[in-house]
């Protein structure tokens, strides 16, 4: 094994860990707190693919950004999170069944699938071409820009979702 | 990689040897111009001109009673302050404090590592940064300590993006992600004067992230006791305390790179060595302008701290970024 | 409920519920308890505050951490030897304090006081109220984080208190004011230390104002903040600059002159909205309102005996001693047993600098007072605080605190 290999495994581990621990603790502080630590596996992993431009947004947004909103929503429901309940319901061991089931069939599919190989190695202008790509209208610029609306939109509903009514 | 890896390691750990030594004697320079400021003397009993201060302090700390309260959450409340203290640390890992020069006979940058995406490191890992105050909040069990914590994290999350955009502002202009080169093209003229309302907007936001004075609602002791401190003791009240000062360090350290120029100065390329020179003395200046505004400002309240961040900041930092990006265009 | 003497009150858990919000009991907001110790609490007050995020839903002020019993004191203690209990009521301002109890004295026995002394007594106060006020400036604006005024308002207190010490051997419990006039005539060089602190004080208030009243912060943090309306105020009793913030045109010294108070031009400043703000520059204002009546009785202090000649409340000179009979036993007389008044009670109200402070004493012709009862500003301003912090943030209730002005060895007593 090399060390990429190595390192590769260990940050599956603390990925995969870490979001059992999401899903598993009691408390919903520390379930947020796990989230974050499998986020940080995946930015590792981003690093390991040569993608530090995915890594550094990976960080900023999810753990940065989304986590901290989560925390600071726990830390304003302070009932919530004071009273921890049971994180296993009784369909626990049905949805543990389903997934392992899941798992099953996917695996092997994923497994066999046919992944187109690049040729060359990561280009050092990554980010640049990352950047045109997405304003190239023969490239990503519709998704990117209906990606953007739907966000706006989302946003706007939220905004008057919350707003207090009057 | 052997060569490669030694270098690092020599560099880190004269990297932070400085950086605990700046803190030790900014902490002794801060109370020595704040008594000037107001009229006092300051520190004076410990060694001449109280010099010995910070060790005094130092000693102190050490045989101060470690103190977990008994409902706290104890593995939280120890990591609370290492997690505040590592990604400060991590900001110097990309900022350059010279430029190239040969150190015996061996050619070397003065910057730890100099990454393709270094703006995005620095802004990734600023956001991380207030993890270890928010959890410091929450694992304390104490009131006041969790609106501390509450408002650290309202308070990052009301500036991180205004400060982005004023980040974005300078990559723009400059035309790359990596910090080295953000400096190298500054040669024809520093930044605070193409980008000043990115510089203004940097500032804030960056006094507001780093929580100094008129930003300090976080630890606020008129309104909270200490905030987030509140229930720390010795070391680790230390850690918190070496994180506050390392960030006023590593903030200067950012805004002399994005805008004033870095280590750029006259005769910088004759003279390599002159550029750490040069960057000592900007980011002294800023943390002198730091203290100067803890000395006289006063706070501001946790609802005009969000107005301003997202009535003010925000919208103008995106309307630069708009200006930035036309002119870029247009002259390209 | 009456209480009778010697009977102690309870209160059970559950008549106090109704001092927070039914919210609080479910949980849904946070009942924060600030103080005793606490470091804007200006002493060991304990606020029970209950808020919604940052936002104050009610406060509940919790008072008798200082209690130190000095009205009762008062019962077992002769006229002349109550005085320096008074310095320890209102410790920022003890020149008030006596001047509010020997009047009353006076005004029971009915002693006339000399003229040099009654101006003493003004110059006296109106440094104590400059003092009392920078006291006040420097906390209030630390309260708020401006930490460097803190220091440039004691630096010039220092002043003040060097004055204090010069007319009576001590800085802050001065004991200087006695029934019939003063414990001794002013020094010589008291004339000039007043006017050079006259010449310099004027710069130095500009200073501190052109600190806060520029600082766009300073005015986001105190204009509108913790209002109350002159309705409000006058209901809760409140007095001094708290209620001149207002706007309610109230001051002993105009109401009701004593010390020939009458004699001096000064104008009372008013505000207008009631906010932290108008407190603010009311008590700015006021600073200079007494320069100028300090610089109008030392410019008129006028010769003469420094307290009354009346042997029933004054001892008898010293050197007097020596060659007469009736002196001695005179000074034998009031130093065992001290003097009486004739049975009655009595009121009498001073400005101090933070409100109508008043003495009530009832006398059973005794030489010792039957009740002794002091009309604390500080304690009835303090009722206040709810309506003023209502629907604030926790930030405010700081400010607030601080614009008040309260000394707590006045609220306990």
């Amino acid at each position: 094994m090399t060390l990429i290999q190595a390192v590769f495994v260990l940050f599956a581990i603390l990925t995969l860990g870490a979001g059992l621990f999401t899903v598993l603790s009691r408390h919903l502080f520390h379930a947020v707190l796990y989230l974050i630590l499998s986020l940080v596996g995946v930015a590792g992993l981003f690093v390991l693919l040569e993608a530090e431009f995915l890594a550094g947004v990976q960080v900023l947004i999810y753990i940065g950004a989304i986590s901290i909103l989560i925390i600071f929503a726990v830390m304003l429901t302070r009932g919530m999170a004071r009273n921890p309940g049971p994180p296993l319901n009784n369909q626990s061991l049905a949805a543990a069944v389903i997934a392992g089931l899941f798992f099953v069939l996917l695996a092997p599919v994923i497994a066999g699938f046919p992944w187109p190989q690049a040729t060359q190695g990561v280009p050092a202008d990554a980010i640049e071409a990352l950047g045109r790509s997405l304003v190239d209208p023969n490239q990503f610029a519709l998704p990117f820009e209906l990606a953007s609306v739907m966000i706006l939109a989302a946003l706007i509903g939220a905004i008057f979702i919350a707003r207090e009514k009057r | 990689m052997a060569p490669f890896l030694v270098e690092a390691a020599i560099k880190s750990l004269i990297l932070v040897l400085l950086l605990l030594t700046g803190f030790a004697y900014l902490t002794l320079a801060e109370r020595k111009l704040i008594a000037d400021f107001q009229a006092r003397i300051g520190p004076n009993r410990a060694g001449p001109y109280g010099l010995l201060q910070p060790l005094a302090d130092a000693v102190k700390l050490f045989f101060k009673e470690d103190f977990i309260p008994e409902y706290a959450d104890r593995v939280l409340f120890v990591l609370a302050p290492l997690i505040t203290l590592i990604p400060t640390l991590l900001i110097f890992a990309v900022i350059p404090f010279g430029p190239e020069l040969t150190l015996f006979g061996y050619r070397t940058r003065l910057q730890l590592t100099d990454v393709h995406v270094g703006v995005l490191y620095i802004v990734a890992v600023t956001s991380i940064s207030v993890y270890g105050i928010t959890l410091a909040g929450w694992a304390s069990n104490n009131k006041y300590a969790l609106l501390g914590g509450i408002r650290a994290s309202a308070q990052m999350i009301s500036y991180e993006l205004a400060m982005g955009l004023a980040i974005v502002s300078v990559v723009l202009t400059t035309g790359t992600l990596q910090v080295s080169g953000i400096v190298e093209a500054q040669r024809n003229g520093w930044l605070i004067f193409l980008q000043p309302v990115a510089a203004v907007i940097f500032f804030i936001t960056g006094l507001a992230e780093i929580k100094r004075a008129p930003f300090d609602l976080v630890e606020a002791e008129q309104e909270l006791t200490a905030g987030y401190l509140t229930e720390y003791s010795s070391m680790k009240f230390a850690l918190f305390f070496m994180s506050e000062y390392v960030k006023m360090i590593g903030f200067g350290a950012l805004m002399t790179t994005f805008f004033l120029g870095g280590y750029l100065g006259p005769f910088v390329d004759l003279y390599p060595g002159l550029g750490v020179v040069y960057f000592t003395l900007k980011v002294g200046f800023l943390i002198f302008v730091l203290i100067w505004l803890r000395a006289t400002l006063p706070r501001i309240r946790y609802d005009q701290l969000m107005s301003l961040g997202w009535k003010v900041l925000l919208p103008l930092s995106l309307a630069n970024v708009m200006g930035t990006a036309v002119v870029v265009a247009l002259t390209a | 409920m009456a209480i009778r003497e010697g009977e102690v009150q309870e209160f059970t858990l559950e008549q106090l519920k109704h001092l927070v919000s039914e919210r609080a009991l479910r949980g849904e907001t946070v009942l924060l308890n600030v103080g005793p110790q606490h470091p804007s609490t200006h002493g060991v007050l304990r606020l029970l505050v209950e808020l919604d995020g940052e936002t104050i839903v009610s406060v509940v002020p919790d008072i008798g951490y200082l209690h130190t019993g000095i009205e009762k004191h008062c019962e077992s203690k002769t006229y002349t030897k109550i005085i320096p209990l008074t310095d320890r009521i209102d410790y920022l301002s003890p020149m008030s304090n006596n001047l509010a109890y020997v009047m009353a004295v006076e005004k029971l026995m009915g002693v006339e006081v000399p003229l040099r002394a009654q101006y003493i007594r003004v110059i006296l106060t109106e440094l104590q109220r400059i003092a009392s006020h920078l006291v006040w400036l420097g906390t209030h604006a630390l309260d708020i984080a401006a930490m460097s005024v803190f220091l440039y308002c004691f630096r010039e207190r220092e002043l003040i208190l060097d004055i204090f010490e010069m007319v009576s051997g001590q800085r802050m419990m001065v004991s200087y004011f006695r029934v019939g006039g003063l414990w001794r005539d002013v020094p010589e060089g008291f004339e000039e230390a007043v006017r050079a602190f006259l010449k310099l004080m004027p710069a130095r208030i500009n200073e501190y104002e052109r600190l806060l009243k520029r600082n766009p912060l300073w005015l986001q943090r105190t204009k509108g903040v913790g209002v109350i309306s002159p309705e409000d105020a006058i209901a809760w009793g409140v007095t001094g600059p708290s209620l001149r913030g207002s706007g309610v045109n109230y001051d002993v010294r105009k109401a009701q002159p004593y010390s020939s108070y009458d004699h001096f031009e000064f104008d009372v400043p008013l505000g207008e909205n009631g906010d932290v703000y108008d407190r603010f520059m009311v008590r700015i204002e006021e600073m200079r309102q007494s320069l100028r009546i300090i610089d109008q009785a030392l410019r008129r202090l006028p010769r003469g005996p420094y307290i009354t000649p009346d042997r029933k409340v004054t001892p008898p000179p010293k050197e007097e001693l020596a060659w007469s009979m009736e002196a001695l036993i005179h000074h034998f007389k009031f130093w065992t047993e001290g003097f009486s008044p004739p049975p009655g009670e009595v009121y009498h109200a001073v400005e101090s600098p933070r409100g109508e402070f008043g003495v009530y004493i009832n006398s059973d012709g005794s030489p010792r007072p039957r009740r002794v009862h002091f009309r604390a500003p500080s304690f009835v301003n303090l009722q206040a605080l709810p309506i003023m912090a209502k629907g604030g943030l926790v930030a405010d209730l700081v400010a607030i605190i601080g614009s008040i002005d309260i000394v707590l060895g006045e609220i306990d007593r």
